[in-house]
């Protein structure tokens, strides 16, 4: 087995052989300058084109949004719920609901769509907490335990207190609460019955909470 | 023959090239352990064709990935197969890494002079492993979204560059048309190039060492052509039968199109990375960082396996066994850990529930799919978010289910649980309903129900607070208004008449009477006899009876029965009895939802909260509606089973939870 490997260096060997003038190192340098220009430029713009996701400036389109979303789209992007805050059960029961927003997704703008869903909950002191039901663990779903009066992530099983705290190990923080504005007729109005939130998700695994832009 | 052969070997070398690849010695003789490596040839190459396959009718984009994935498994010439095959072939190709790399390990074929080529190998391991995970994604259903979302988050809590890591393979912030277009880019790609590459390697290295051979004197020596390529051969097409027949028996799963907005409780990762997710879950793990957990632990480990040449080398035959003993452990652990998860997830019965959910949508998404109006433009994900058999349940589960339960479930095959008490042992008793089982609602059992026995019909109302609250204030000697199904003038009504109304004199005329009432309702799907439609008509209004019951007729009291449901209802002609017009429909369902307190429906009697559009939007509403009375597209998919005898018999006594006080007992 090892003669075959003695063969190949001797083959190599005598290929290499000739005694070329001086000029052949200049040569030499040059090719492999060459040769690697042209391994290098194609490689070095493809490289660039794959990291677009990091680099990339421009962003087409603006913040016109649909119709159906820009009538419930404030300019700070809080959107208005169509639950309002005297149907959130008052014992602290969390309902679940699906926040509808448009959305860019590289060449496409999808209007009125939905693009997460909320835990909201009245406490007992009428005020109203928002948290994103993604899990900052992983990204599966928090779900609430009737059984338990918690909420719960199925998969690594991650659970939260109603208040969103964190309850076990799993998860590096609690849940994501959401900026929640109650409002009258647009206007904010801590007694108001309209819920207007700021839909945002977050990085999971972090213990810091770091929205994702 | 001969002369074309001679004419290709003087140009190419032909003779020379087949006989270095066949004729390759193998001492000691053929054999069966030095399969391993030629069936992950072969598999990658099935791969490949299978993979290039599915590439010429696959389209990566968020509103195409699915779709045609569907298109592929359902409507295509051996679509189904083919799928099949690469999804299959994909888990045999893990399996069989894992076989190779245990046993290159316990044969010692690592060590030197074999170093490199081990090396080249973990390389491969990893762009398989990189393969499985880029494929996972593609189908674009919700099981690979939640179970990929899973692996991108992992690799953010990468130190250092996490972040920038998951955004490149993301290809954004979050997921959308460039993280499909990424990673099949790596999928079919990037990756199967670099494997070929690394595969070439591998095998010019191997070529270069031979096999690692223990036993020369186990038969004589013998060349790799035939003897070892028939045992090669039998080998793959073992492998080839197994994928095969799991295509055809147990064609690939394609749940439901991805929806971020959506909660997907069944998410798991595939089989083969269940032991990393079990070990995430063990809180001491998670205690130490979500970096320990998912890179460091899971680094270390290759770390150590990667240096084993080097362990071998520095430490002799101890360092030998050292490894031996070490992939003997990673194997009982992964097997452990594998096995742990499967039965946890088994005997966890919201996990089941999940299962069965997912099931059911990915059933529903593929029987929408191909039905008459196929997919829109806007992609499968909208077929089910206006579908009411898939958004009905998930309606009633999260706004009625608190009351009222769906065949003894709560809309999506859960049975409802108490909350375990302190101290107890074992799933907590069921918790009583306080409102009707609308699992039949509408039908004709609904209607029998009603006119037969109006108090067992209702029973389940007697659990709740406010009625126990109520026939105690009423005890008292208070004037309280309430729905009783054991004392109210309907209540009286079917007691009274009970023995009439059964007695064989009318036995035609009460068929009738609920086929009149059924065919008001009028849920979709479901026929209607004309003639007895007319004749419980005229029952139920002019009441031509025989026996007691002749000349009680329904109109005497719910004066608008018969009519349909007003399309602007209001109370004007509210008769202080709830109105029968158009009972049981759509119409009347909705507006029940939204006002049970309204003098044409209970009144002040009425106790179930008023649905405003600000709990219940109309399009929810609308979708409820339409699943409550079976108006949506014919469907084959098992619905969720009647659990209402394992309610009642639940209910009955047969609870699983020992009292706190026996539990303290035992201790």
């Amino acid at each position: 087995m090892t003669n075959s490997s003695d063969e190949v260096t001797s083959e190599v060997v005598v290929s290499v052989q000739p005694d070329y003038p001086r000029r052949g190192i200049v040569r030499q340098a040059i090719t492999a300058v060459l040769s690697f220009l042209l391994v290098a430029v194609p490689g070095t713009l493809g490289g660039l084109f794959f990291l677009d996701p990091i680099l990339r400036r421009k962003k087409s389109g603006g913040n016109s949004d649909s119709g159906a979303v820009q009538a419930r789209k404030d300019s700070e992007g809080y959107i208005r719920l169509d639950v309002t805050r005297d149907a959130i059960p008052a014992d602290g029961t969390p309902v679940s609901v699906t926040v509808f927003d448009d959305i860019d997704d590289a060449w496409n703008r999808f209007s009125n769509v939905p693009v997460g869903s909320i835990w909201l909950r009245r406490g007992t002191d009428g005020v109203v907490s928002a948290f994103n039901s993604i899990c900052p663990h992983l990204g599966c779903s928090v779900n609430f335990r009737r059984a338990e009066n918690d909420f719960f992530c199925p998969c690594h099983t991650s659970a939260f207190g109603l208040d969103g705290e964190k309850t076990n190990q799993i998860p590096p923080r609690g849940m994501d609460s959401l900026d929640v504005s109650l409002r009258t007729a647009g206007e904010t109005d801590s007694n108001g019955s309209e819920i207007w939130v700021r839909f945002c998700n977050f990085r999971r695994a972090t213990a810091e909470k770091i929205e994702i832009q | 023959m001969k002369m074309l052969i001679d004419w290709m070997d003087d140009r190419v070398g032909i003779r020379g090239m087949l006989h270095e690849a066949l004729y390759e010695r193998v001492p000691g003789g053929a054999r069966w352990r030095y399969v391993w490596g030629s069936t992950l040839v072969f598999t990658f190459l099935l791969q490949v064709i299978t993979g290039f396959m599915l590439w010429s009718a696959y389209s990566p984009s968020t509103r195409t990935a699915w779709e045609s994935v569907y298109f592929i498994q359902h409507e295509m010439f051996l679509g189904s197969i083919i799928r099949g095959l690469h999804h299959y072939a994909a888990q045999a190709m893990v399996v069989l890494m894992a076989i190779h790399l245990v046993q290159v390990v316990i044969d010692g074929a690592y060590k030197a002079p074999r170093e490199v080529n081990f090396w080249l190998g973990i390389v491969l391991m990893m762009i398989v492993l990189g393969l499985s995970l880029t494929g996972y994604l593609l189908p674009w259903d919700q099981k690979g979204y939640y179970a990929t979302q899973v692996t991108t988050n992992i690799m953010s809590v990468t130190p250092i560059v996490g972040a920038e890591v998951q955004t490149l393979a993301q290809g954004g912030n979050e997921y959308g048309h460039l993280t499909l277009t990424r990673f099949f880019a790596m999928h079919a790609g990037l990756l199967p190039a670099s494997l070929v590459a690394f595969l070439a390697l591998h095998i010019m290295v191997f070529r270069r060492h031979g096999l690692t051979v223990h036993d020369e004197k186990h038969a004589p020596d013998t060349t790799f052509w035939p003897d070892q390529v028939l045992k090669d051969a039998v080998a793959c097409l073992a492998v080839l039968t197994a994928v095969l027949a799991l295509a055809v028996l147990r064609p690939a799963e394609l749940s439901a199109p991805a929806d971020p907005a959506v909660k997907f409780d069944a998410a798991r990762p595939e089989w083969y990375f269940l032991f990393l997710f079990r070990f995430l879950r063990f809180q001491a793990v998670e205690a130490l960082g979500l970096t320990f957990g998912a890179i460091i632990v899971p680094g270390v480990i290759m770390g150590i396996i990667a240096v084993m040449p080097i362990t071998a080398r520095l430490l002799g035959n101890f360092g030998h066994f050292l490894n031996r003993a070490f992939i003997w452990l990673m194997a009982a652990g992964v097997v452990a850990l594998t096995v742990l998860a499967a039965w946890e997830d088994a005997n966890d019965s919201d996990h089941q529930a999940a299962l069965a959910e997912s099931h059911r949508d990915a059933k529903r998404a593929i029987e929408l799919a191909s039905g008459p109006d196929r997919i829109p433009v806007d992609g499968a994900v909208s077929l089910l978010r206006r579908d009411p058999f898939t958004q009905g349940p998930r309606l009633f589960a999260q706004h009625c289910s608190s009351c009222h339960r769906w065949n003894g479930h709560d809309g999506r095959g859960s049975l409802i649980r108490d909350a375990v008490a302190d101290g107890a042992i074992g799933e907590a008793p069921y918790t009583l309903p306080v409102a009707a089982d609308l699992g039949n609602f509408g039908s004709r059992d609904w209607m029998n129900g009603i006119v037969t026995d109006y108090s067992e019909h209702f029973r389940w109302i007697q659990n709740a607070g406010w009625y126990q609250d109520a026939v105690q204030r009423s005890a008292d000697g208070e004037e309280v208004e309430f729905l009783n199904p054991a004392g109210s003038e309907m209540a009286d009504w079917t007691s009274g008449m009970t023995e009439s109304l059964l007695a064989e004199e009318n036995s035609g005329n009460l068929k009738a009477l609920i086929e009149f009432l059924a065919s008001e309702a009028g849920h979709a799907q479901q026929e209607f006899d004309p003639a007895l439609v007319e004749l419980g008509r005229q029952l139920a209004i002019d009441g031509n009876w025989a026996g007691d019951l002749e000349g009680t007729s329904c109109a005497g009291c719910h004066d608008t029965i018969g009519e349909p449901f007003p399309e602007t209802p209001d109370d004007s002609n509210a008769s202080g009895y709830p109105t029968m017009a158009g009972y049981g429909s759509a119409a009347w369902l909705k507006d029940f939802i939204r006002h049970p307190d309204a003098d044409r429906h209970y009144g002040s009697r009425n106790r179930m909260p008023a649905y405003g559009s600000d709990q219940l939007t109309d399009a929810d509403l609308d979708l409820l509606v339409r699943w409550m009375t079976g108006d949506y597209s014919p469907t084959e998919v098992a619905d969720y089973p009647n659990q209402l005898a394992r309610l009642n018999a639940g209910l009955a006594g047969g609870t699983t939870t020992e009292a706190p006080a026996a539990a303290a007992a035992e201790e």
